[in-house]
């Protein structure tokens, strides 16, 4: 049996190699189609047109890999190629997580996330591509008012059970007291809410901010000895 | 040539697209494989990584739904298959919309008279929404590596602030997006509520009817119940 590091490199390379085949894919599509059609764009055009993207969104996809990545370990590569990941792939990791009992950043938290997240991704695609399939016949009821308002409420939907999930910890190890390293951050972020603006659309950039102030607060109370670690004897699943 | 719909509906397009689209399931179906291998050599039984693949399936339905929505949202104004490669692969549907809609008010055109200016202007279009959502792909082939040294390092030490920080980065979400959620309006509260009361209930009901099928669904039946009563809660407050 491999080693955690032999493995480990085993699933990087396929996964560094899935993303030079399908970020070469990508831009081919739009390469060949606009040669195809005598349509490509100058550099001038298409710098004019993405240089707001550029600025507001690069930044914020660089940050979310170090986000994600502690939560899905060596499923990021598979994540991240297929995207969706805050509206479908992060609740789908710790549902598979919390359904194995695993441990926070062991090898086998590692590999159901991974087994979990390229099952969820196969699915998306597949309701996807029968949507493309079937868009004319499914528009009556995609487009209907009940479905429409239905799906405006994913997120909080989502949020309302992966916070229950998260109040207690899964696998051999419990970190007590975790819940308090959120309190001044929330009640932060509560009063900006309240007095100055709803924060939604910006979550996103957000996070660049209120994880790493998450973290120098659990510091602080881990040398206060507020946030505790136990390691408990794992049950038999 | 034909019309601008014609051509971003093109069989050359829906070949491209569908090529892309066969790859990223052929490597999905490679780290579900190598998975599945390294988890029985890791102990798992066929009976539990089978409970995780069908748990994962039937809560992926019910958010994939959201993401077809936004399939529907897209296609009227890029086609079909540009929205239904973009969302197969690294886009999110909250990204697509606004990404598609800056790069053309960047040129000067409002998304929805894209058809009036030219198919160069959609190719351009195409190739601003790759550039902008490909940056976390790069991040991860250069420093993916390394990456996951560290969280396995910080996994190693179980009475090390690792722990900790790798826990608090859910927690780290969570605060993120609670305040704005609940801020957010009646409806908003409401569903979130609903959402979290089904989880609890169900966990209960696992709990003291012992009924353990039933933990494979939860996050489904939250999902779906939280969901369908934003259609309740609208009807009453919205």
């Amino acid at each position: 049996m491999k080693t955690r590091e032999e493995f480990a490199k085993e699933m990087s390379n396929l996964g560094r190699i899935g993303i030079l085949i399908v970020l070469s894919m990508l831009f081919a599509v739009p390469t060949i189609f606009g040669l195809y059609l005598d349509a490509l764009p100058t550099f001038g055009e298409f710098m004019k047109a993405a240089s707001g993207i550029l600025v507001l969104f690069v930044p914020l996809a660089i940050s979310e890999v170090f986000i994600y990545a502690p939560i899905l370990g060596s499923a990021s590569y598979i994540t991240f190629i297929t995207g969706n990941i805050m509206n479908l792939k992060i609740p789908i990791a710790k549902n598979a997580q919390e359904l194995m009992d695993t441990t926070n950043g062991s090898e086998q938290s590692d590999i159901i996330t991974t087994l979990a997240i390229s099952v969820s991704a196969i699915v998306t695609i597949t309701m996807l591509s029968l949507g493309v399939l079937l868009l004319v016949p499914l528009k009556p009821i995609m487009t209907s008012a009940t479905v429409m308002t239905a799906s405006a409420y994913v997120l909080p939907a989502l949020f309302g059970a992966l916070t229950v999930g998260l109040l207690k910890s899964t696998g051999e190890i419990r970190v007590k007291g975790k819940i308090k390293a959120g309190v001044i951050p929330f009640i932060l972020l509560f009063l900006v809410n309240i007095f100055v603006f709803n924060t939604y659309d910006y979550s996103g950039m957000l996070l660049i901010i209120m994880i790493p102030l998450t973290i120098f607060f659990a510091w602080i109370l881990f040398k206060k000895k507020q946030i505790t670690i136990e390691v408990v004897e794992k049950k038999e699943s | 040539m034909g019309t601008f719909f014609d051509i971003v509906n093109s069989s050359l397009l829906y070949m491209l697209v569908g090529t892309v689209i066969a790859v990223v399931i052929i490597l999905s179906l490679l780290f579900a494989k190598k998975a599945w291998k390294r988890a029985l050599e890791l102990g798992y039984t066929t009976a539990q990584l089978k409970t995780v693949i069908t748990s994962t399936i039937v809560a992926t339905i019910v958010p994939s739904i959201a993401i077809v929505i936004g399939l529907f949202a897209l296609a009227p104004l890029l086609g079909n298959p540009w929205p239904w490669l973009r969302l197969s692969v690294i886009g999110s549907v909250t990204y697509e919309l606004m990404a598609a809609d800056m790069a053309a008010s960047s040129m000067g055109v409002a998304l929805v008279d894209l058809p009036t200016v030219g198919i160069k202007a959609f190719v351009n279009i195409m190739f601003v929404m790759t550039v902008g959502i490909s940056a976390g792909l790069l991040v991860l082939l250069f420093f993916g590596e390394k990456i996951q040294k560290g969280i396995g390092s910080m996994g190693k030490n179980k009475q090390s602030f690792g722990i900790v920080a790798l826990e608090c980065f859910m927690i780290g979400l969570l605060v993120t997006f609670m305040p704005a959620i609940l801020t957010g309006g009646v409806v908003t509260t409401l569903t979130l509520f609903t959402s979290a009361t089904i989880t609890i209930s169900m966990g209960l009901i696992v709990q003291k009817y012992k009924i353990y099928w039933l933990k494979d669904f939860i996050l489904a039946f939250a999902l779906f119940g939280g969901m369908a009563s934003s259609v309740l809660w609208t009807g009453l407050f919205g």
